[in-house]
């Protein structure tokens, strides 16, 4: 039994048209380009308190997304948060000496990581450590210093 | 049973039966090919032993036995719903006998397995009441559709196959119609070609005359009969249609309440002496089989006043 | 009171059984499916009725759930003055949720009602009998293609919901309601997750159309063949499929998204 060439055709744009409706969800809807896995290269960073950071948030440079987080630990022998940081390849220029700060994205917004670059010469590599860290603002935290002062007056 | 002691009138009834070669050949307007099949002829192809089957609470056979010759036109009657239709599926192995075994080519069907049994069925064409043609294939698809299934063959083959079974069964004009465009004869007419696509050694008719004119009716006869007379097809034969069905066959099975009430030659059916096989061959409305479907006495339901 | 509790054995067994057979029955299809390769025609023709036939719908539902999410989203989000996030909120929305759910309800009734309805009338005109006496498994011949089928248009149609929703929300919200076209397009980037968002919806419609596909052919399959019959196995299709989508979303969702 055959099927009409018609049919054929029209199984052919259909099958087409859902490859295409898959690739606009992956690369104009969803954030899969900036999923470049294969050339990451990871480094470490302890914090005191990661506050609401959670594995692929993003990891910025002077506000450009370089990588994200690709995983978070309790490290007990430094009784700190352990993150792993996956940075994309491009960005290998990073100096041993950059330091990572968790901010907020608003006021309420998503955590993020952000880098600055120090001065050294030497530059990060796959399973290196950034020793300088600044951990997350705990809004209440906050709010109890300004308590605390406030009284103190 | 040999067919030289069919044409004396043993019994004394002139039914328009007749099997000398000679009235045959005028009959279906092909030669017979040879005598083979009438060699054989008291072979027994399907055999049937003991068999109960009940569907629900309600038995349909009650261990009924009969043997169907190979390459014969045997028919199987007897009132409506008495498993007529039922018998064929436990020979085609679609349904499994509660006890007793069906036999075919001396093979017990229930007990194959499935790829045997397919095997089996390559050898067996149906026709079902309905035709059951398949509704969205066109009438050539249908027929070719055994071939394209079960063979590979190329393209003009199964072109020339499907024209020629088309051809017996005079419908090779209408091969781009769909079943739904079909008049019943005519669907019937496709099925059979169907049925007869892949040269089985028999064929199973359920109920071929139900529902048709009398000119399509003459048709199927002929068709039948033609089939079985040339191919020498073992053809067995479900109907309650007493006159056309008596006027093909060579050997008559009569069943009722899930046994065998007479078997034998059609004349000898048409003397019997049992009343309630008269009352089935005359189609009398009261007799042995009554009228009245079982019900209390009328006195006592008409006048009883409260219906409790 | 006896009554009542065997009624409700009979029941409790009954839906046992039927269970079971629609077990028995989806292993003996899916071992027909390999077969398939061999006759790639037979699956096109139910791809054919099964997928593009029902393009339309699927396409014009899309915009119009995409176009009202792109309304409703508006009202709501810009009383705290994040109008912004529109893009994102339609997108995960569709590809989370309404894109597979709401293509699989609508496939249950063009498709599978249709499915069911076409297997129940093969039966009750003993097509399926006719072709076992041919020699011709009909659960390999008829079935197993359209199970195949649908479990491969399912996806695709709900890829098509979610882009087209997508799209008619983008219509709505930059083309009427002018919100800035750069922010909607870059928060629904940043916001939905190609793994965790667009992945994930794509296993659910698998997963529906799956489990849509298999009632209707298994109630098409199993119905009385009488016209009382068919039409009750293909309203039981309907509301079967819509429940089992429901309770499935439920349960996928709380696997893959918390």
């Amino acid at each position: 039994m055959r099927t009409s060439r018609t049919q054929e055709i029209w199984v052919g744009i259909f099958v087409a048209l859902g490859m295409l409706a898959l690739f606009v969800l992956a690369l104009r809807v969803s954030n899969y380009s900036s999923y470049t896995n294969g050339n990451q290269y990871h480094v470490y960073v302890y914090f005191e308190n990661i506050g609401g950071l959670k594995v692929r948030s993003p990891v910025t440079l002077s506000g450009v997304t370089v990588g994200r987080v690709t995983s978070i630990d309790y490290d007990p022998d430094s009784l700190q948060a352990k993150v792993e940081l996956g940075i994309e390849e491009k960005y290998n220029f990073l100096s041993t000496d950059t330091a990572a700060s968790i901010y907020t994205a608003g006021l309420l917004g998503e955590q993020y990581i952000a880098l600055e670059p120090g001065a050294e010469d030497e530059t990060l590599a796959e399973g290196d450590e950034i020793i300088h860290s600044q951990s997350a603002m705990v809004l209440e935290e906050l709010i109890g210093q300004f308590l605390v002062k406030m009284s103190s007056k | 049973m040999r067919y030289g002691q069919l044409r004396e009138p043993a019994f004394g009834v002139a039914r328009s039966v007749q099997y000398a070669p000679q009235t045959l050949r005028k009959v279906t307007g092909c030669p017979l090919p040879t005598m083979a099949p009438y060699a054989a002829m008291d072979e027994t192809h399907i055999s049937i032993e003991q068999v109960s089957f009940s569907r629900g609470d309600r038995l349909i056979f009650d261990g009924i036995s009969m043997e169907i010759p190979r390459g014969r036109i045997t028919a199987i009657m007897g009132p409506s719903g008495t498993g007529k239709t039922t018998l064929l599926r436990l020979i085609g192995g679609q349904l499994v006998p509660d006890s007793g075994r069906v036999l075919v080519n001396g093979l017990e069907v229930a007990s194959l397995s499935r790829r045997r049994l397919y095997e089996l069925r390559k050898r067996m064409g149906m026709l079902f009441q309905s035709g059951a043609l398949l509704t969205d294939l066109s009438v050539f698809e249908n027929v070719a559709f055994p071939l394209r299934e079960h063979s590979r063959m190329p393209e003009d083959m199964i072109r020339d196959m499907v024209l020629m079974k088309l051809q017996a069964v005079g419908l090779r004009g209408a091969t781009e119609l769909m079943p739904a465009e079909l008049s019943g004869g005519m669907a019937r007419r496709v099925a059979l070609a169907r049925s007869i696509v892949l040269d089985p050694e028999m064929i199973m008719y359920d109920e071929p005359f139900t529902g048709l004119d009398p000119i399509t009716m003459g048709t199927i006869v002929t068709l039948i009969k033609r089939l079985n007379r040339a191919l020498g097809i073992t053809s067995l034969l479900v109907s309650h249609d007493v006159e056309e069905t008596l006027s093909i066959a060579d050997h008559v099975i009569l069943i009722s309440a899930g046994k065998v009430v007479e078997a034998g030659l059609p004349a000898e059916l048409a003397a019997s002496a049992s009343p309630w096989v008269q009352q089935f061959i005359q189609g009398l409305p009261d007799g042995p089989v009554p009228f009245h479907y079982p019900a209390p006495d009328p006195l006592e339901q008409f006048l009883g006043g409260d219906h409790a | 009171m006896l009554d009542l509790f065997a009624g409700l054995g009979a029941a409790t067994l009954s839906a046992l059984q039927r269970t079971g057979r629609g077990f028995i029955f989806l292993l003996r299809t899916l071992a027909g499916v390999p077969l398939l390769l061999a006759r790639p025609g037979l699956l096109v023709k139910e791809l054919f009725s099964t997928g593009v036939q029902s393009l339309l719908i699927i396409l014009v539902s899309g915009l119009f759930v995409g176009m009202v999410l792109g309304l409703q989203g508006y009202v709501t989000l810009s009383k705290f003055g994040a109008e912004e996030s529109l893009g994102v909120m339609v997108a995960l929305s569709l590809v989370r949720e309404l894109g597979p759910v709401v293509t699989a309800l609508l496939f249950a009734g063009r498709a599978g009602s249709a499915l069911t309805a076409e297997i129940g009338l093969m039966k009750s005109t003993e097509q399926l009998s006719g072709m076992e006496m041919m020699a011709v498994d009909p659960i390999h011949r008829v079935i197993a293609p359209r199970l195949t089928a649908g479990f491969i248009a399912m996806p695709i149609l709900a890829a098509l919901f979610s882009a087209v929703g997508i799209l008619g929300g983008y219509l709505v919200g930059v083309g009427l309601l002018g919100v800035d076209a750069g922010s909607f397009m870059s928060q629904m980037q940043a916001g939905v997750d190609w793994r965790i968002d667009v992945l994930n919806g794509v296993i659910k419609s698998i997963a529906f159309g799956f489990v849509v596909t298999w009632i209707a052919v298994f109630e098409g399959y199993d119905a009385v063949p009488t016209s009382e019959g068919v039409s009750q196995a293909t309203t039981r299709t309907v509301v079967h499929s819509a429940l089992a989508v429901l309770a499935l979303d439920f349960v996928l969702t709380g696997l893959m998204f918390t």
